[in-house]
């Protein structure tokens, strides 16, 4: 009898991404995260667990369907509002009651019940990922593993990133780093190009916007840089208005890097409200959605900062934006 | 020793005046010879003590409670964002992690020797509440919602207060439209259920009230305002609520084609789809106010009332039912009542089980005596009458 193989929590995986390291790439997203931004924009991927989604522009109605509202959820937490006399009588979810266990998909003809997250083994992710390998020899892309937090689902992430390698396959990840560094020995020689975050660099504040403090953050990133002095690593920035949209972020951040030269780039991503759809979806409510994002003009104030300590000029780096 | 120790606490969004709830029960339970103690934010006071060194548990007498019935505000606090069935903490591993924290809650609510709480929670606090209620507290609730659609009661606390503000505002809103010879379209509480916008757009006689439970068209309501305009009047007001849908509303934009991996991972997961059901404040003024000015070939001016109608002084009728509220709660708990919610059916306060409250929302009936007045009146619901 063969042993059970080991399988991973997949998200997503998304074809043709251009934003997460080099070349068209291929991006895998892991389901759960161990901090709880206020901006997040998967909040689908924040559980360990797959999860209950529900799209109400699909649901066909009481009337039309019903499937799921005939004794299918044990916990009683699918209902519709009152009897006829609403515009339409779509279903609504309780989402104080429903425990994702997931009972009322199958039974969705529309699909208007789903569920965030399912089981998947590496030779299953890298078949879907591998059919996009002819672009990833054209560009000199590959596959990027994201999340959540990648790393959390360490043996996982370092199987499918090792056997990615195996196949040729350049690898990148994706990763807030706050994790156990344990997790990140596993994951990194494997990896090509380790995209990671500096979200906030004061300790409190980083408390406060994504519920832990940034001292585990600081030192597992100081430690990858300097056991993987070979691999590149590329800082981002989520820049969030009125938490880190400022000078004093980006110049804290880029004196931390300072000091090690595999630090290659620092990439600003402007916030965007992408994922406030997604917390309809769950049941969760978006706190941060009446903010737009940073204007151009703070944008390209912050990154000739970034650009005069790297060393290049503000015309190299329009040349590079074109 | 008194005879009894009972809790009382509030869940869910806040509305105004919560402390003739505590009044009523105060005056009720100072009778009965009972200890009457007020649990912080929600459940906050037991699930973080740290956080409240001084008084995990409030002392609550007609004393201390005489004069602040009529007052806005609440004594304890209240919670809307936290359900001990999921309380998020940081572990040993410092990861953010949502714990299940009810057998505690419940167990210490017991070693308090508190032997019911009286909860006064609107839909979502209901849910968690029934919950606990399965786990073995003793409960009795009341309901509370500015929007009043909780089921089986005909008022929901707090309701009548918010119907006077946003009466008052929209009387504002119209001088403004008035002074500035525009239409304005102010848009109030209201996700499922219309009584708020309803209500008050009967109150001041505005032009027209868009509803949740009525999908509108558009083109009826610019038909309606232009009838106005053309008789020389050079101002509108319209009142819709947060809920409200237009009839046939834009086609879905199709998903895009991606493997079928994507789709079977990660369905509806990408903006483009997601953002046609997004319940968010101000979406709906803005999308009725700039139809009706492409329509009506006339300015118009969006404004959101929002969450302005949780605060204020609470009205007569709020305090006497607050205070009603109050006292019949602590009547359920002296005849050994559990697991039930006091509700308003006139002329009586009764009980019901809270199954019969839950998943329920009361909506506006198609042949309601309101829908039918409101048509009477001549304001436009955006559907041919």
């Amino acid at each position: 009898m063969s042993a059970k193989p080991l399988t991973g929590t997949v998200l997503n995986i998304q074809h043709f991404c251009t934003h997460d390291g080099p070349g068209i790439r291929t991006n895998v997203f892991l389901k759960g995260c161990t901090l709880r931004c206020k901006w997040c924009s998967n909040p689908e991927s924040i559980s360990p667990k797959p999860e209950l989604a529900y799209n109400p522009a699909k649901c066909l109605g009481e009337e039309q369907c019903g499937y799921c509202l005939r004794d299918v959820c044990p916990e009683l937490a699918i209902y519709v509002a009152g009897a006829g006399d609403r515009p339409d009588d779509k279903v609504l979810i309780n989402w104080d009651l429903c425990t994702n266990c997931g009972k009322c998909v199958p039974v969705c003809p529309s699909n208007a019940l789903y569920l965030f997250g399912q089981e998947m083994t590496v030779e299953e992710v890298l078949a879907e990922v591998e059919q996009d390998s002819s672009f990833y020899r054209e560009s000199g892309g590959g596959m990027t593993l994201s999340g959540g937090e990648c790393q959390l689902q360490a043996d996982f992430a370092a199987a499918l990133l090792e056997e990615a390698h195996q196949r040729g396959i350049n690898t990148a990840i994706e990763t807030a780093s706050n994790v156990p560094w344990e997790f990140m020995a596993k994951v990194l020689p494997h990896v090509d190009v380790v995209l990671h975050d500096i979200k906030l660099t004061d300790p409190e504040r980083h408390r406060k916007w994504t519920g832990v403090d940034n001292a585990r953050i600081r030192a597992n990133l100081k430690k990858a840089y300097e056991t993987f002095p070979d691999k590149e690593f590329v800082v981002r920035t989520p820049l969030i208005p009125g938490v880190n949209d400022d000078e004093e972020h980006v110049r804290a951040t880029l004196e931390f890097i300072k000091p090690y030269k595999n630090v290659v780039e620092y990439e600003l991503l402007p916030y965007h409200r992408f994922g406030e759809g997604k917390y309809a979806f769950l049941g969760k409510i978006y706190g941060m959605m009446d903010f737009d994002s940073p204007t151009p003009e703070t944008v390209q104030r912050l990154r000739a900062l970034i650009d005069e300590a790297f060393g290049r000029t503000a015309q190299s780096q329009m040349n590079q934006n074109k | 020793m008194p005879a009894k120790r009972i809790a009382i606490n509030f869940g869910g969004e806040f509305v105004p005046g919560l402390n003739s709830i505590i009044t009523g029960a105060c005056l009720a339970a100072s009778k009965l010879g009972w200890e009457v103690v007020g649990i912080r934010d929600g459940y906050d006071g037991l699930l973080f003590p740290e956080r409240y060194p001084d008084k995990v548990l409030v002392k609550l007498t007609p004393e201390i409670m005489q004069g602040l019935s009529g007052t806005t505000g609440c004594v304890l606090g209240g919670s809307a964002a936290t359900d001990p069935f999921h309380v998020r903490s940081t572990n040993s591993g410092n990861e953010v992690v949502e714990v299940d924290r009810s057998d505690e809650l419940v167990a210490g609510i017991q070693q308090e020797g508190i032997e019911t709480v009286i909860s006064v929670v609107g839909p979502r606090a209901l849910s968690i509440l029934w919950k606990l209620s399965r786990k073995g507290l003793k409960t009795v609730c009341v309901p509370k919602s500015v929007e009043n659609d909780m089921a089986v009661t005909m008022l929901s606390f707090g309701f009548n207060t918010a119907l006077s503000f946003t009466a008052d505002m929209l009387e504002r809103a119209r001088q403004a439209a008035q002074s500035s010879h525009r239409i304005f379209v102010v848009e109030v509480l209201g996700e499922h259920a219309g009584w708020l916008a309803l209500q008050s757009g009967m109150a001041v006689c505005a032009d027209a009230v868009l509803l949740p439970e009525i999908p509108y068209d558009i083109k009826t309501v610019a038909a309606r305002l232009r009838e106005e305009l053309r008789a020389g009047r050079n101002f509108g007001l319209v009142v819709v609520a947060q809920g409200a849908k237009p009839a046939a509303s834009a086609p879905l934009p199709a998903l895009a084609q991606d493997p079928k991996m994507k789709s079977a991972l990660s369905p509806g997961a990408t903006e483009e789809a997601s953002r046609f059901v997004i319940e968010r404040s101000g979406r709906v003024a803005d999308r009725v106010a700039l139809e009706l000015q492409r329509l009506t070939d006339h300015p118009t001016y969006p404004m959101v009332l929002g969450a302005l109608a949780r605060g204020g002084t609470p009205t007569v009728v709020d305090r006497q039912l607050g205070l009603g509220y109050g006292a019949a709660a602590v009547s359920a708990v002296a005849k050994g009542q559990s697991g039930v919610m006091v509700v308003y059916q006139p002329p009586d306060l009764k009980l019901v089980a809270l199954q019969e409250v839950l998943n329920k929302v009361r909506v506006i009936p198609a042949e309601s005596e309101f829908v039918r007045i409101a048509q009477a009146m001549d304001i436009s619901l955006g559907v041919a009458p």
